[in-house]
């Protein structure tokens, strides 16, 4: 059991000044499992999202990837060891098509990103691997489209396929789901359940209905604390979530839960 | 196909085959073929600048560092009263400044916007204000280049600098090849990442990309072409001063640019010649030519919003 364990963090903290935006988090996702982190605004969800990809760097604490210590590690450096990350606001290369998107991401695994005289077209293999995973997400028919032009919903798909583009073991999502109706929701889930038998994910998200569904494991946060972390039953069986988090919906908990 | 776009695939042969007549017909004139010579080198440095700006997106206010580097590179490097090899000097005046290019390169490249701006525009008027007050070159004077260096390739000799003809040609060959070479450069899947750290800088670090490697490796390229325009503009004047690699420079350079249309390589010819131009023909008018000459270009910057090139692109492309 403890060889799945991909990616960790030891007594993880990020603080502000005298602000603790994250505070003694250790945890561990597991190879194949999705694993949900919630917990109300401002709870230091993002934060920890943004240390493990390595774009921020811990106060204290450690991340271990493989047992291997990367938090000293250059942002860039995560990406090659297959720690990818999508992003809450829509963060793509709006004006090319969404081949093109695909392919930036694609690309850097192929090599030869330094060469400056052979044609970006010329590489087959960084065309195939984009397509594939822009098949992946079901954008197949928005291959030859510019991606400012496809809608909201199809964008965060297309944010998703750049980091599987990446080739990665890991996806860090954060909330894949933002902005989106209930339909589009339900696409993002089906995929969700589809990655997750081959990746180890970790998503923040808001909507509880979809992580309640997803999670294998789940994390509560709360004022950069960390609450509990276990199953979706455990969590929500637990007195100091609804307390601290669905506090004010406990009945809505209540009912779901029965 | 190197060249995208239609306007592209026009105007450029037209240009160069336009170019190529020009000394026949003005063979009587050698002062023009001078002064259309000197907009060509010009050219090539306003290429390079617009590489950088418009698609490296590297705002440096420093550029003109390397033209003047360019010419005093080779008032250090060769001989005062022997004529060396061209192309064995180009090879040298090209390396160093790629070498400098990558040491300050390193330095100034870990700030961004505003910073970044000022620190290549200190960098360069600190090798300013050093060139002013040498006393080995000249000061404020400069440098005369006495003799011109000879152009012989295993002993065989087709190109005579001294010959203003022979000099423009020179030009006008280095120009085609300098546009040629980014073309195939900002294709290539180098160039793919270049243009991904442009427009979304962030996400590209996020892909997995040293983009600090990327904007380094551009960063030497334009230095030192910006740099062997430096050295072909002090070989055809026979002197280099210190004005070579003041701010002016690089701020000229840059409206230039952007006068003919930033980031698309070749509006950096369309910009330098119609600076030039309307440079000649305001200076002919009136004394007071500068006041005619910004007006115009505040004008011209007001009503083409992307430049000549984005112009004409508007007009031509569909």
């Amino acid at each position: 059991m403890a060889n799945d364990i991909v990616l960790e963090t030891e007594a993880l903290s990020k603080h502000w000044g005298g602000i603790k935006a994250l505070n003694d988090i250790s945890l561990q996702f597991r190879d194949r499992q999705l694993h949900g982190v919630v917990g109300p605004n401002g709870a230091g969800k993002s934060t920890l999202l943004n240390m493990l990809c390595g774009t921020l760097k811990p106060t204290s604490g450690c991340i271990f990837h493989k047992g291997q210590r990367i938090d000293t590690l250059k942002p860039w450096k995560f990406v090659r060891r297959g720690i990818g990350r999508s992003f809450q606001k829509t963060n793509i290369y709006p004006e090319v098509t969404c081949l093109e998107n695909c392919a930036i991401s694609a690309q850097r695994r192929f090599g030869g990103n330094f060469n400056l005289f052979a044609s970006r077209h010329s590489n087959q293999m960084v065309r195939k691997a984009a397509e594939q995973a822009l098949a992946q997400v079901g954008l197949d028919d928005r291959t030859h489209t510019i991606a400012a032009e496809i809608s909201y919903g199809e964008q965060r798909q297309l944010e998703i396929a750049m980091v599987l583009a990446t080739d990665p073991c890991i996806l860090l999502l954060d909330e894949p789901m933002a902005g989106m109706g209930h339909e589009e929701s339900q696409r993002i889930i089906a995929l969700l359940k589809e990655l997750k038998k081959t990746y180890c994910i970790v998503l923040v998200e808001h909507d509880m209905d979809a992580i309640f569904e997803l999670s294998d494991q789940l994390t509560v946060l709360d004022n950069g604390r960390h609450l509990i972390t276990g199953t979706v039953d455990e969590v929500r069986a637990d007195p100091r979530v609804k307390e601290a988090y669905l506090g004010a919906e406990e009945d809505d908990a209540e009912e779901q839960a029965a | 196909m190197i060249f995208e776009k239609r306007t592209e695939r026009i105007l450029v042969p037209m240009f160069f085959m336009v170019a190529l007549f020009v000394p026949l017909f003005l063979e009587s004139n050698s002062f023009f073929v001078g002064k259309v010579t000197t907009i060509i080198i010009l050219s090539i440095f306003v290429m390079s600048l617009d590489f950088l700006v418009g698609r490296v997106g590297l705002i440096t206010l420093g550029h003109a560092l390397f033209y003047g580097l360019g010419g005093y590179l080779f008032v250090i490097l060769s001989p005062e009263y022997e004529a060396v090899n061209f192309w064995v000097y180009t090879f040298y005046i090209c390396g160093i400044a790629a070498l400098i290019a990558l040491v300050t390169g390193a330095v100034v490249l870990r700030t961004t916007g505003i910073y970044f701006i000022m620190i290549t525009l200190a960098i360069s008027q600190m090798m300013f204000y050093y060139f002013f007050d040498s006393l080995e070159f000249g000061g404020d004077d400069g440098v005369f280049i006495f003799m011109k260096p000879e152009t012989s390739i295993f002993g065989l000799s087709f190109l005579n600098l001294d010959d203003p003809q022979h000099f423009y040609y020179l030009a006008l060959f280095s120009l085609f090849n300098t546009l040629v070479f980014f073309k195939v450069v900002l294709r290539s899947r180098f160039g793919r990442i270049v243009e991904a750290t442009k427009q979304n800088p962030d996400r590209t670090e996020a892909l997995g990309y040293n983009i600090f490697a990327f904007r380094l490796t551009c960063y030497v390229i334009g230095s030192t072409l910006g740099a062997y325009a430096g050295f072909l503009f002090a070989l055809q004047y026979g002197f280099v001063n210190p004005s070579f690699l003041a701010w002016e420079m690089s701020g000229t350079a840059l409206v230039m640019s952007i006068l003919g249309g930033l980031g698309t390589i070749y509006g950096a010819i369309l910009g330098t010649f119609t600076y030039e131009g309307l440079q000649y023909f305001f200076e002919h008018l009136t004394e007071d030519w500068l006041l005619f000459m910004g007006s115009a270009i505040i004008l011209m910057v007001i009503v083409l919003r992307k430049g000549i090139a984005g112009y004409l692109e508007k007009l031509l492309e569909k």
